[in-house]
């Protein structure tokens, strides 16, 4: 069976094991297995479950045995796993892998690949849909305080018809409307908030529950195929037995999409909000937020953390001359600008850098908004595949 | 193909005990990735965090032990390096175990620190035993423990988000304690003030609402000012002071001679800002008293922390969420060597050597006859090393000559004794003057436990092995030990977990701490008294830690500061740190923060430095009764006139130098870093 670009399924694994322990029937799982087993890829990055179920840890695995580590999902997976594999897997330039990724995690690396600090005929990217995902500890103290359920007994969070769903080891679930959580600055990170990829379509291949209806309902996977790539790879994996296929209902379609364009919606509505008034000038944005970042304390955990600053000698830590002078808190605020002129073009909201701030900047909104004005003008959107070229290397052709 | 694994651990620096998880690509630590689940720091670092991992792999790790011959080091095997080590403690205590005392690491697992103690109770006989808690939070252990029963910190960390008011004094949170600065933040957003009292305008009270500039060593003043204004304007809760506590009269008649105006000329702040703080403070619903070594690092740091407790009961600030008296401790595990007896006067868990029937217990359980009787301090035991009553001092993991005050007596005392030991993983300044250096297992290279300062006991896991040569601490310990010929059974250990069930025997606040409980994000407040204590950080709920279970309210005067500034040395030192560093021998050999800061510097007043012609980066000679240095100026605003201040990281330009040995706090022993008489002049061009 010819399985192409663009083409939809509900899939799930046929390895028992696995289907028991996967997600929506072990898609992702059995072809992480499936490429390892047949050598097609050297390791494949995914995450586990570190001191406990909050607590998603990144992780290389090697042995298609110890794959089934990774089956099941983990709450709170926040991280980019994009800047795992430039900074400790040098960007698999000696090694191909396959990766589990959220949209996100997809755009920042196809703006990695770009940059060429990801060797992209080295990587596959298995995209999972993501409604947006929430910190761990906060999370916790929610579930806790609002949903009043030991946190220790939540086996899953679930975002559907404006409610997260909380479901417990008992069968118990409760849910609130999402919308009000985030008004009480509970809920999603504020990123995801206004995050405007759901389904990873800049992957290989993207998987996720949405649109699952029917007899095979939370027992398979939708899956979409958005590369050549991809589709031999599907193609390979249900050709050896290892994944079984159905085409999906219409009206299972027609539902993935409703949620997709709903979620899409209630992004736009908060980046809206979040830039406000502002016209994305830098300056009049930096000014914006220049109380905020009066309380930075130089930690550089937002350059550690950023998956998009990359560079080996840092123009921030530099002597001759001394841009940013040692040893001062603040930073001085060229710290911030230096940053965000040498990368903003690529910022793909990924939220790190707000995420790791112990001064609770929100680095992330200011580059967002700087980051939506470059779209604005350029047409240039971070984290698609496009045949623009990258703002600021070159002057728009003008024939 | 590459291996890669994240470990979970707890920071080393400060006593916040932040969580973070080290890479380990192919066996060996090559990065820190924030570890979002830890309820401390939920991910975030501050620059010691992201990077002070950077010199595990140092080139410079001490490999092989040392021994000095002629006044040069040579290799040894440890075979020889423990033998001599063990024949010269065993001969000095066998002749009187008082001439003999022990350095422990507040850097160190807890594990390591009971060994430490241990080693000097059991195999020597010596009641001598310390840690840099007494040049650091030694008047909090003291103080609080005189007010309230207990000398920790009387609430959680995260109890701080709830207040309505924040009374910081002498504590540059932002700086000194960065993740803790980050929940001042967070109680900023939920709408709290925040109020600093400080001589240097710092980053901490930058993020404040009001900001009282005062002068360095006037904290019981400004206190008791506050609660005479308080009292006038019956703030005070009748209640609290009623119910639950003793002594408010005696008190009172103090507080009441100290008028505002007298306060205001004592303390060089204004009228207005004090009240206004008095008043704030007073009239919140939950104020809370944030306080750092800004109260404790004088020669009456006892009476600066034990006017924080009056101003607490006062008010009926203690025992509730959002309020309390929050010492920020040091180093991240002071809290630990404090709590493993690292204390001439206490055994593991607080227990008393002063008590004979503890003392019985524990040479019991030991099977040893030590005396009921003190020990010498840190400070007292260098000062025996000078005047020659002590002989032989062993230091696992401290640096007293770089933050001891005084530094050429502090070189003249080790150099008094007839062997120096010291236990570490780099040639710090006093391992140069060592007779023998064991080299010792860092962080990263070992299991055990931090204490933060919220007492929470929290477990690092092993990430790489120690570099080929270097031992783990109680390893070493337990070899010298039993050369010291202390019967096996008494001191042999297959793993750090057995030393802790040790510690669980001996201590009831930690016998509810199985692993089980233990190692897990949250892990475990003490005092956690069996398997199903809920182990809540908020202490004094409904009745002190005193067998009496009430408050003492404690008469305090103003002493102010040992040595004032006179003609020849016009200004005030005092000492401090920066963001980038904790004292040297870690941070100074990571890339990353040395670029940051490099060496010291001597912050002067903008009005001052005009005064004696100096510029911005020119380097000026500061000097006291005691010593000089060069060293680079500061100019700024953000320090009061006539005060100086000199980062205590730079050996090169150290600020102990200068600072006074002699003016010591009778109460707790703490010399006073905080304020000595200096002057700063140019250097004359050649």
């Amino acid at each position: 069976m010819a399985i192409k670009e663009g083409d939809m399924y509900y899939a799930y694994s046929k390895n028992p094991e696995i289907k028991e322990n996967g997600e929506y029937g072990g898609v992702v799982t059995t072809i992480m297995k499936y490429l390892l087993k047949n050598h097609i890829v050297d390791g494949v990055v995914v995450v586990e479950e570190g001191m406990d179920l909050y607590d998603a840890v990144p992780s290389l695995i090697t042995d298609p045995e110890d794959v089934i580590r990774s089956a099941g999902s983990i709450h709170c997976g926040t991280m980019n796993l994009a800047k795992f594999i430039s900074k400790y897997l040098d960007g698999c330039r000696d090694m191909k892998i396959a990766l589990t990724c959220k949209p996100c995690e997809s755009m920042t690396i196809v703006e990695l690949i770009k940059k060429g600090k990801i060797i992209g005929d080295n990587i596959i990217m298995i995209g999972v849909n993501c409604g947006g995902t929430l910190s761990p500890i906060k999370t916790m103290q929610m579930i806790k305080e609002v949903y009043e359920i030991d946190p220790k007994n939540v086996v899953k969070e679930e975002i559907s018809k404006g409610k997260l769903i909380i479901k417990t080891i008992d069968g118990d679930r409760k849910s609130f409307s999402i919308k009000k959580l985030e008004e009480e600055g509970k809920g999603r990170r504020e990123n995801c908030q206004r995050c405007e990829l759901k389904i990873p379509s800049n992957a290989d291949i993207a998987v996720g529950n949405w649109g699952v209806v029917g007899h095979l309902a939370g027992k398979a996977s939708f899956v979409e195929v958005f590369s050549n790539k991809g589709a031999k790879i599907l193609e390979k994996v249900i050709k050896d037995d290892f994944i079984e296929i159905e085409k999906p209902n219409k009206e299972g379609i027609a539902i993935r999409e409703k949620i997709n364009k709903s979620m899409l919606e209630l992004g736009k509505k908060s980046k809206k909000k979040l830039i406000g008034d502002l016209t994305g000038d830098i300056i009049e944005a930096f000014h914006a937020y220049e109380d905020e970042f009066s309380r930075c304390m130089k930690c550089y955990g937002c350059r550690e953390a950023c998956p998009l600053c990359y560079c080996d000698d840092c123009s921030l830590e530099s002597e001759g001359p001394e841009w940013v002078p040692g040893g001062y808190t603040p930073a001085a605020p060229f710290f911030h600008l230096t940053r965000m002129v040498h990368m903003v073009d690529a910022c793909t909201n990924c939220g790190q850098c707000s995420e790791v701030c112990p001064s609770e900047i929100d680095v992330a909104g200011l580059w967002s908004i700087v980051n939506n004005k470059v779209s604005e003008e350029y047409g240039y959107y971070s984290g698609f595949k496009t045949s623009k070229p990258i703002p600021f290397t070159q002057y728009p052709h003008k024939k | 193909m590459v291996k890669i694994r994240y470990v979970p651990t707890i920071c080393p620096y400060c006593g916040i005990g932040c969580g973070l998880n080290f890479v380990v690509k192919d066996d060996k630590i090559v990065g820190v990735e924030p570890y979002k689940r830890h309820p401390v720091n939920e991910g975030k670092l501050c620059p010691k965090g992201n990077f002070g991992y950077e010199f595990i792999n140092r080139e410079d790790r001490l490999t092989s032990p040392l021994i000095k011959e002629n006044g040069e080091f040579r290799e040894a095997s440890w075979d020889e390096a423990l033998d001599l080590v063990a024949k010269k403690l065993k001969e000095v205590s066998d002749e009187d175990p008082n001439k003999v005392g022990f350095y422990a690491c507040a850097r160190s697992p807890n594990e390591n620190i009971y060994i430490t103690q241990k080693l000097a109770r059991v195999a020597c006989g010596t009641q001598n035993i310390d840690h840099c808690a007494r040049i650091c939070h030694g008047p909090t252990v003291e103080g609080l423990a005189t007010a309230f029963g207990s000398g920790a910190m009387t609430n959680g960390f995260d109890s701080i988000k709830k207040a309505d008011v924040i009374f910081c004094i002498g504590s540059n949170s932002m700086e000194a304690h960065p993740l803790f600065g980050r929940k001042i933040i967070q109680a900023k957003q939920n709408g709290a003030k925040l109020i600093v009292a400080d001589p240097r305008y710092t980053p901490t009270a930058k993020l404040a609402d009001d900001y009282i500039e005062f002068k360095t060593g006037t904290d019981v003043a400004l206190l008791n000012g506050m609660m005479k204004i308080i009292i006038d304007n019956d703030l005070q809760d009748d209640e609290f002071i009623e119910k639950r506590t003793k002594g408010y009269q005696e008190m009172k008649e103090v507080v009441m001679k100290y008028d505002i105006e007298k306060v205001s000329e004592i303390t060089e702040a204004s009228v207005e800002e004090i009240t206004k703080a008095a008043l704030d403070y007073g009239k919140a619903d939950k104020a809370a008293i944030v306080y750092s070594l800004g109260i404790t690092e004088h020669s009456h740091g006892v009476d600066n922390v034990m006017s924080c407790a009056n101003l607490a009961m006062l008010t009926g600030n203690i025992g509730k969420e959002g309020a309390g008296v929050n010492p920020l401790r040091g180093q991240n595990n002071v809290q630990g060597a404090c709590d493993m007896g690292a204390l001439p006067s206490d055994y593991v868990g607080y227990r008393k050597v002063e008590d004979q029937e503890t003392t019985d217990w524990f040479n019991e359980y030991y099977g040893v006859n030590l005396p009921a009787k003190n020990g010498l301090t840190l400070v007292e035991m260098m000062n025996a090393a000078y005047n020659g009553d002590l002989k032989v001092l062993y230091i696992h993991g401290e640096d007293p000559v770089l933050s001891d005050a005084d530094i050429h007596h502090t070189k003249k005392a080790l150099a008094n004794l007839e062997m120096l030991i010291v236990q570490d993983l780099f040639m710090t300044d006093t391992a140069k003057c060592a007779d023998v250096i064991l080299p010792a297992a860092g962080w990263g290279e070992q299991e055990g436990t931090f204490t933060n300062g919220e007492r929470r006991v929290q477990c690092l896991h092993k990430a790489q092995e120690p570099p080929k040569g270097a031992k783990l601490d109680w390893e070493i310990m337990n070899e010298i030990a039993v050369r010291m010929g202390v019967p096996k059974e008494k001191f042999s250990y297959e793993s750090s977990e057995e030393i802790f069930d040790e510690i669980r025997e001996c201590a009831p606040i930690f016998a509810g701490m199985n692993r089980e409980r233990l190692d897990t994000p949250e892990a475990l407040h003490w005092p956690c008294l069996s398997v199903d204590d809920p182990c809540q950080p908020l202490m004094h709920k409904d009745k002190f830690a005193h067998s009496h279970g009430f408050g003492l309210f404690q008469a305090l005067e103003h002493l102010g500061p040992v040595e004032l500034p006179d003609e020849e040395y016009p200004l005030i030192l005092t000492t401090t740190r920066v963001l980038f560093h904790y004292h040297a021998a870690m941070t100074r050999r990571c890339e990353t923060l040395d670029n940051e800061v490099k060496t010291g510097f001597i912050e002067i007043n903008s009005e001052d430095a005009k005064e004696l012609g100096i510029i911005n980066n020119e380097i000026v000679k500061a000097s006291s009764k005691r010593g000089e240095i060069e060293i680079s100026a500061r100019i700024t605003d953000d320090i009061k006139k006539g005060i100086v201040n000199i980062p205590m990281h730079f050996s090169e330009c150290a600020a102990n130098m200068l600072t006074n040995s002699d003016s010591f706090d009778p109460k707790s022993k703490m010399v006073e870093l905080k304020a000595c008489a200096v002057k700063v002049e140019k250097i004359p061009e050649v």
